[in-house]
């Protein structure tokens, strides 16, 4: 049984680092709390139910549109609110309000249009595309679950992780490969010294708002076979569950965020199997301790004082 | 007390700066103008707005009243990464990245300014400072404080600018490393680059070809060191002599 939850933990730790990531990027580089990213996450839930429930085709293929629909929205949001966010006395206190003001209305306007009623999509349904390539893989046959270390999982979890291990990486090579990503860093460095090195602030935060909010989506296509169904109130607890991962890996560093999701997915997991009535509580209680203990996060920055 | 230099034949020429941050006004009308290849010193007691000031001149603050020109050129309403463009580069007192590399923080100088070949102005900036070569990977948060307004100065320079402008460059340094910033910038001087230092520590007379005295937000006193000097009331204020 440990076995199982551990191995659980990683699937479901990896596809939390995804769900935490884009809150964190937004973070790091804005010093905005983002209270809707639940919201994103769980309107990217709903793109991938219509495309799969609606369209017939495989959800998988709602990742690319979930990015790219809503980095266009990040963008849009960004120009609309944030430049007169940043330019009021206190922009963080601020931020906080809009944002949540933000969610409600998400939130409201996904209940006028589709209702309360969960939504959840076959299992099954999830990279069928890719059946052949996963029998190649793991064995067993296209339709049964996936076996590791002698446990099976069902293939959702095993694909979610997968895609989220993808994601990060390619996170990894834009803030680490990448000249936009190296001022990225600069600007989650010292914000301050970027506008006096003259980098256009405005625009590498733009960007890093649109990627944050369509990570949040993609982490949303997989929320209804991780969590078994979404509902428009969804992104409540979304957006919980991710302001502790973020805070327990390091709040403003994006890949801590990736230790962050594994240690809560495998505390979650380890709950969830023997202390189940507990494992809502996880969040709320990791959230104290690691404020209490380590409010820095468990990457939380060193810097040698002069 | 020599006179200014007109705003054509100035690289920077500042006039009547009125600046502050909200109801708060810091800076009354300052006037101020840097001519290529001089080193001025903008001298004043914390609190004085030399910072205000520098912010203005650099277009991280707005000015509210009175004009800068940069290169004969009125830049008063332009974007900072404009004036940085048009050659002038600023070290805040912060100087540096500390999460980045030493590479990335000298390369950002040049890319930020679109900086056509990085790689040779890297290999000449660590010619100038070559403890900053040994350890171009370690992150700038690993650097001592002296080291780290070393690489201030490189990541400045990165994008070859006519003018630098450095905030407080000794903050927060021993003597021996205000020693060694002095020594740089005398250095960058002799190769005829003009810098403009804003200061509180008078130890950096010694490379200054001209002196403005900032007091409350207004200029006290400009002209030469030897001027200064021969001024009783700020000798008293300044070098403590009676």
């Amino acid at each position: 049984m440990l076995v199982y939850a551990l191995v659980a933990g990683l699937l479901f730790g990896l596809y939390f680092s995804l769900v935490g990531i884009g809150l964190n990027l937004v973070f790091g580089v804005m010093r905005i709390v983002n209270l809707a990213h639940g919201d994103f996450l769980m309107l990217g839930a709903f793109i991938a139910v219509g495309v799969s429930a609606l369209a017939g085709f495989d959800p998988l293929f709602a990742v690319p549109l979930a990015f790219v629909v809503f980095v266009l929205v990040g963008l849009v949001l960004y120009y609309l609110l944030v430049p007169r966010l940043q330019g009021s006395v206190d922009p963080e206190m601020l931020s906080i309000i809009l944002f949540f003001g933000l969610s409600q209305v998400i939130e409201a306007l996904t209940t006028i249009a589709f209702g309360t009623s969960e939504r959840s999509i076959d299992s099954g349904e999830l990279g069928k595309i890719l059946a052949g390539l996963r029998v190649h893989v793991f064995g067993g046959d296209a339709d049964g679950p996936v076996e590791l270390l002698g446990q099976s999982f069902p293939t959702s979890w095993v694909i979610s992780a997968a895609v989220s291990v993808v994601a990060i990486l390619l996170v990894y090579v834009y803030l680490y490969r990448t000249r936009l990503g190296t001022l990225t860093r600069a600007v989650m460095s010292r914000r301050e010294e970027a506008f006096a090195t003259g980098i256009n602030v405005d625009r590498v935060s733009a960007v890093a708002f649109g990627i944050g909010l369509g990570l949040a989506a993609i982490a949303g296509v997989f929320a209804p076979f991780m969590f078994g169904s979404v509902t428009p109130a969804f992104g409540e607890d979304a957006t919980v569950t991710s302001f502790a991962i973020v805070v327990l890996g390091s709040l403003g560093n994006p890949l801590g965020t990736a230790l962050g999701g594994v240690v809560y997915g495998i505390s979650y997991m380890v709950v969830q199997t023997y202390l189940s009535s507990w494992a809502d509580l996880l969040p709320y209680v990791l959230l104290i301790l690691i404020l209490l203990l380590r409010p820095s996060g468990l990457l939380g920055r060193r810097v040698r004082v002069a | 007390m020599p006179p200014s230099a007109s705003p054509a034949s100035a690289l920077l020429h500042a006039d009547g700066i009125v600046a502050g941050y909200g109801t708060m006004q810091v800076l009354w009308g300052v006037d101020l103008d840097v001519r290529p290849g001089e080193t001025v010193l903008l001298l004043g007691a914390n609190g004085a707005g030399k910072t205000t000031f520098l912010k203005t001149l650099v277009g991280l603050i707005e000015a509210r009243q009175g004009h800068i020109v940069l290169g004969g050129e009125e830049v008063t309403r332009t974007r900072s990464s404009d004036r940085m463009r048009r050659g002038m580069t600023y070290m805040s007192e912060l100087a540096v990245f500390p999460d980045l590399s030493i590479e990335e923080n000298i390369r950002i100088g040049a890319q930020a300014l679109g900086h056509a070949n990085p790689n040779a102005r890297l290999d000449e900036l660590y010619g100038l400072f070559p403890v900053l070569r040994e350890k171009r990977r370690d992150a700038a948060s690993s650097l001592s404080g002296g080291q780290r307004k070393m690489l201030g100065i490189a990541k400045a320079l990165a994008a070859e600018p006519k003018l630098l402008v450095l905030d407080e460059p000794s903050a927060g340094l021993s003597p021996l490393f205000v020693k060694e910033v002095i020594r740089v910038l005398a250095g960058l001087r002799d190769r005829g680059l003009a810098l403009l230092v804003a200061e509180q520590n008078i130890g950096f007379l010694e490379i200054a070809t001209r002196v403005f005295v900032l007091e409350g937000g207004r200029i006290r006193f400009s002209g030469t060191v030897a001027e200064m000097t021969d001024n009783e009331a700020l000798r008293r204020a300044y070098f403590g002599l009676k």
